[in-house]
């Protein structure tokens, strides 16, 4: 009897050794949605590259409270539907929190399927006001807002002296959202808008537009669609013989720019953008640039996904100091406790909508050689 | 027809307890399955019964959800009293626009289509009458409630899309053997011969374009309130491909074959999900390959018989 | 009024584009009567290759400009040839007998295969051509500053599809394409060999999209795989504007489209220029389906 007791007692011990080890073997999981396919495929191919560099070197730092990460990817394909179908695809993985996306219709159409599942999604490229005003207590992101980029936008034009302002976008939801927010401020502010339209993604030659806004005779002219347009019309302005400064939103900021536009061309070029980890001088961003260099081979393109990786990285932080993994507690910790988190991007802390908060845009500028320069 | 119905009977019975042994996710799958399946038979009776080239239809899906979605926003009407006005507004749609074309020869038509659906879907982008909200497209659209049931969760929209298909699948099989549809049928053998026999042909094209039009924009009611946003890129020239070839390659003018080619269709690019770079590698491969070993589709639509004694008048002769 | 001439020469640049890539939709679908969807896709292939050619073989430090580009525009149309011969005999020749029905979706079938093959060769990224290959000047011509390049191209275009017209006109090659697009079996009983003579078709009008395909990367420095869908809608439309089976009439029509485009986008407004496109086509087709240059086809309902 005594012996079965013992046997039984051990038993009994070893089995609740076994759950409790596997448990703190458990690996953490973090979902990753963005668009691998579709239209914005190279931003979800540079987010996926950025998040798995990050998560292979927590993973041979140890982990996060000795728990390995795994990254679990899904394709949004940049389109709304299949982003509904990722998200809860998602859902039934076991993710502790899920990072994306680019794309602010894309992000509105999975933010509701992980606040019902009760998941902290931290978006990256999804600048739409309206995200954060539905009161998603799991909901932040690492990326600006739209009104912000237009205050800084009207501010920087009237830095610079221009009165008369040609406005140009291409009908994306995101390029729309800034020129109507610029427009409304620059007005306010009693400048004149001596043009404003949309020019059609994709196509190649602008020359018809290029015609129109020059009859126009704006100062400057505010482009807030995407980097191969800005290219195009930066290239063929200059054909055209057109000397007009033009500032860009932060969509632009991609190095293919200047390789579309031809040095030549592109000097001169202004934009708007979160600084990109090689401007900042915290040892994250030099580490992070080092990594990248080195599994890469090139400096990452884009700065969406470089927040991507920040997004990464708070939640990490998250699980880190809470030693939780449930949405509410991480997003409690986010709210309240993260506070000038060194990002690859800048200094992170969040508000109780959930935006980032802090000046986070600055201008650069691109000189003769074709680099962006960081403008004070 | 018994054995048809017996198993369209089993597909039901099947259908009806998939969701209690699949997770959300594949619920869902099935879902979006749903929606392309009753999408795919509203575009069969243009395409598969009157043969008209149609590839224009996601046109009539974005005007329904449209439509609803403005409705529902403005004016806070419930998502499912909203669904008979998206179908006529899609059906109105379609007769003003069809009128014109419906006479064109069969590749001028599909160009036209083609037209059609990229101007609704630029009209939608540029906010047009200041309604659509543009490229941001329209959100916050109320999930539907049936007698204050609130469907939310994926089960639940499962059996709202598949009770509204069998809906659909069974009027439609009415259609196929009432008058209208074998008028149709016979347009599409030989329109010289059926306008000889004394068929309006232009008013049966005309009327196939609006039921087609009116059961997509009806569908599109369901795809606004299941998403709660609805943006222009949703509605693109693509979507219409997909529903074309769910029909041709289905079998165009076979309700089975229809409802088979859009599980295949929606449904498989899921489970390869992996593979997601070559999935439309191999989807226009397989367009190219099922056209020439057999461009008649999987189920393509059997002969009909007739019992002669049934068409008799009653107490007819020999 | 200096705008009105201005924006009349960027539509006829434009235009240029435009009729080439119609030249070979007309030619495919005088002889076939069906429309190659893919055939915008063979125009991107051919300012891929383009690049990769142009890349890969450096002629620009070996030969100077002029004769390579000319090297380069003879290579790339002849691979693009290749694989507009391939493409028919794979997609289309087993489709012959068949409803037309099938061999649209085959064609549809291949467009999407082409695409999706590029994006997963290449990678979606817009790629982009060196710069400083072509001459930046511009000319001024009454008034208008009109880059040198726009002028090359737009004769170029003019001079290739001048070629095309009397090929087809006085050549015996040129005779039997004719011969077959009026009627297939009547040309086979006259000796034609038809299936010769369709491959031909499905090698010239490829290779005149291809042409139209580099001189684009060329030109505008920027490529990405779903190019030829816009340029290539735009291009049928331009095809069926003039008269669809008719070689002037593609000309014409594609020059129209341009100006229109361009009209259009200058004095209605810049967003709805594809709209604008796309109604011109409806219209012609609902109004005049045979074109302007085409002749008159019975067509009752």
């Amino acid at each position: 009897m005594k012996r079965k007791l013992c046997t039984l007692g051990f038993l009994t011990l070893a089995l609740v050794a076994l759950t409790l080890g596997s448990a703190w073997a458990e690996t953490i999981r973090i979902g990753l949605m963005c668009p691998l396919t579709g239209s914005w495929a190279s931003e979800g191919q540079d987010m996926k590259q950025i998040v798995e560099l990050l998560a292979a070197e927590t993973n041979k730092a140890g982990g996060v409270n000795g728990n390995q990460i795994e990254i679990v990817i899904e394709d949004d394909g940049g389109d709304p539907r299949q982003a509904a179908l990722a998200a809860t695809r998602l859902t039934t993985k076991e993710i502790s929190a899920v990072i994306g996306t680019y794309g602010s219709s894309v992000t509105e159409a999975s933010q509701n399927i992980y606040a019902e599942s009760g998941i902290l999604q931290v978006a990256t490229g999804s600048t739409a006001i309206r995200l954060s005003e539905k009161g998603l207590p799991l909901f932040f992101r690492t990326c600006p807002r739209d009104d912000e980029q237009g205050m800084v936008a009207a501010k920087t034009l009237g830095d610079l002296g221009f009165a008369k302002i040609a406005i140009l976008h291409d009908n994306t939801s995101y390029a729309k959202g800034l020129a109507d927010e610029a427009k409304s401020l620059l007005e306010a502010q009693g400048k004149t808008i001596a043009f404003y339209d949309a020019l059609t993604p994709g196509e190649r030659d602008y020359n018809a537009i290029l015609t129109k806004l020059k009859s126009a005779a704006p100062d400057v002219i505010f482009f807030t669609g995407y980097y191969p347009e800005a290219g195009m019309l930066l290239r063929q302005k200059m054909e055209m013989g057109w000397n007009v400064p033009m500032l860009g939103g932060d969509a632009t900021n991609n190095p293919d720019l200047v390789k579309i536009a031809g040095n030549q061309a592109a000097e001169g070029y202004m934009f708007l953008s979160p600084p990109v980890p090689a401007d900042l001088d915290t040892p994250e961003a030099k580490a992070f640039m080092e990594a990248y260099q080195a599994a890469y081979g090139s400096a990452p393109g884009s700065v969406w996904a470089v927040l991507a990786g920040d997004a990464y990285r708070v939640i990490v932080e998250a699980i880190a100091q809470t030693k939780e993994t449930s949405g509410e507690k991480l997003a409690a910790y986010l709210q309240k406790e993260m506070k000038d988190f060194s990002g690859l991007t800048g200094k992170i802390s969040f508000n109780e909508k959930g935006d980032r908060v802090g000046d986070l845009y600055r201008v650069y500028k691109v000189d003769a050689a074709g680099a962006f320069v960081l403008q004070p | 027809m018994k054995s048809t119905n017996i198993l369209y009977l089993a597909f039901a019975l099947i259908m009806a307890s998939c969701p209690m042994f699949l997770n959300a996710y594949w619920t869902d799958v099935f879902n979006n399955v749903g929606l392309y399946t009753i999408l795919a038979l509203s575009l069969n009776v243009i395409l598969g019964h009157a043969g008209l080239f149609h590839m224009g239809h996601a046109a009539f899906y974005a005007i329904g959800a449209y439509v609803t979605a403005i409705l529902n926003t403005t004016f806070g009407i419930p998502v499912l009293w909203s669904m008979p006005l998206a179908g006529i507004m899609a059906g109105l749609f379609a007769m003003i626009v069809a009128r014109p074309i419906i006479h064109l020869r069969g590749d001028y038509l599909l160009i036209v289509t083609i037209g059609i659906v990229e101007i609704v879907r630029i009209a939608l982008i540029n906010n047009v009458f200041d309604i659509t909200g543009g490229a941001n497209g329209i959100f916050g659209i109320s999930r539907p409630t049936v007698f204050g049931y609130k469907i939310s969760k994926p089960d639940q929209f499962f059996y709202l899309i598949w009770g509204f298909a069998a809906v659909t699948i069974f009027l439609l099989l009415r259609l196929e053997h009432s008058r209208f549809g074998r008028a149709l049928m016979y347009i599409k053998e030989d329109e010289v011969a059926a306008g000889g026999s004394g068929i309006n042909v232009a008013h049966h094209k005309l009327v196939a374009f609006v039921i087609g039009a009116v059961w997509a924009g009806m569908c599109g009611t369901i795809y606004a309130s299941k998403m709660t946003i609805i943006a222009p890129e949703s509605f693109s020239f693509a979507e219409s491909v997909v529903l074309f070839t769910i029909v041709i390659l289905g079998g165009s003018g076979s309700i089975p074959g229809v409802i088979l080619g859009a599980f295949l269709l929606v449904g498989l690019p899921e489970v390869f999900r992996g593979l997601a770079e070559y999935r439309m590698l191999v989807f226009g491969a397989a367009m190219v390959l099922m056209m020439i070993f057999r461009n008649q589709g999987l189920l393509p639509p059997g002969p009909k018989n007739y019992n002669v004694a049934d068409l008799l008048p009653a107490g007819g002769r020999k | 009024m200096e705008e009105f001439f201005q924006q009349l020469t960027n539509g006829l640049a434009v235009g240029g584009i435009y009729a080439l890539i119609a030249l070979g939709y007309t030619m495919v679908y005088g002889v076939l009567k069906l429309i190659n969807f893919a055939h915008g896709d063979l125009f991107t292939i051919g300012a891929y290759l383009g690049l990769t050619l142009l890349v890969s073989m450096g002629l620009f430090d070996k030969i100077g400009p002029l004769p390579a580009v000319i090297l380069l525009a003879v290579m790339v149309m002849i691979l693009v040839a290749i694989i507009g011969a391939i493409l028919e005999r794979v997609a289309y020749r087993p489709l012959r007998q068949s409803p037309r029905l099938s061999a649209v979706v085959s064609a549809l079938g291949a467009s999407i295969f082409f695409q999706n093959a590029i994006m997963a060769i290449y990678s979606p990224k817009f790629l982009v051509y060196p710069h400083d290959i072509l001459p930046k000047a511009a000319v001024t011509i009454f008034g208008l500053d009109i880059p040198v390049m726009r002028i090359i191209m737009f004769l170029t275009s003019l001079v290739l599809m001048a070629a095309l017209y009397f090929f087809i006109q006085k050549t015996k090659i040129g005779t039997a394409i004719r011969a077959a697009a009026i009627d297939q079996g009547a040309a086979k009983l006259m000796g034609i060999n038809v299936d010769r003579v369709i491959m031909l078709v499905f090698c010239i009008g490829p290779a005149l999209g291809g042409a139209a395909g580099l001189m684009v990367g060329l030109y505008y420095g920027q490529i990405n795989f779903s190019m030829g869908w816009m340029f290539g809608l735009k291009a049928f439309t331009a095809a069926i504007l003039g008269g669809i089976g008719n070689i002037p009439g593609a000309m014409v029509g594609g020059l129209l489209l341009g100006v229109i485009e361009a009209l259009g986008a200058a004095y209605i407004s810049i967003a709805w220029k594809d709209a604008i496109a796309f109604c011109v086509l409806i219209l012609i087709l609902i109004v005049r389906p045979t074109g302007l240059l085409g002749e008159r086809v019975a067509e009752k309902v």
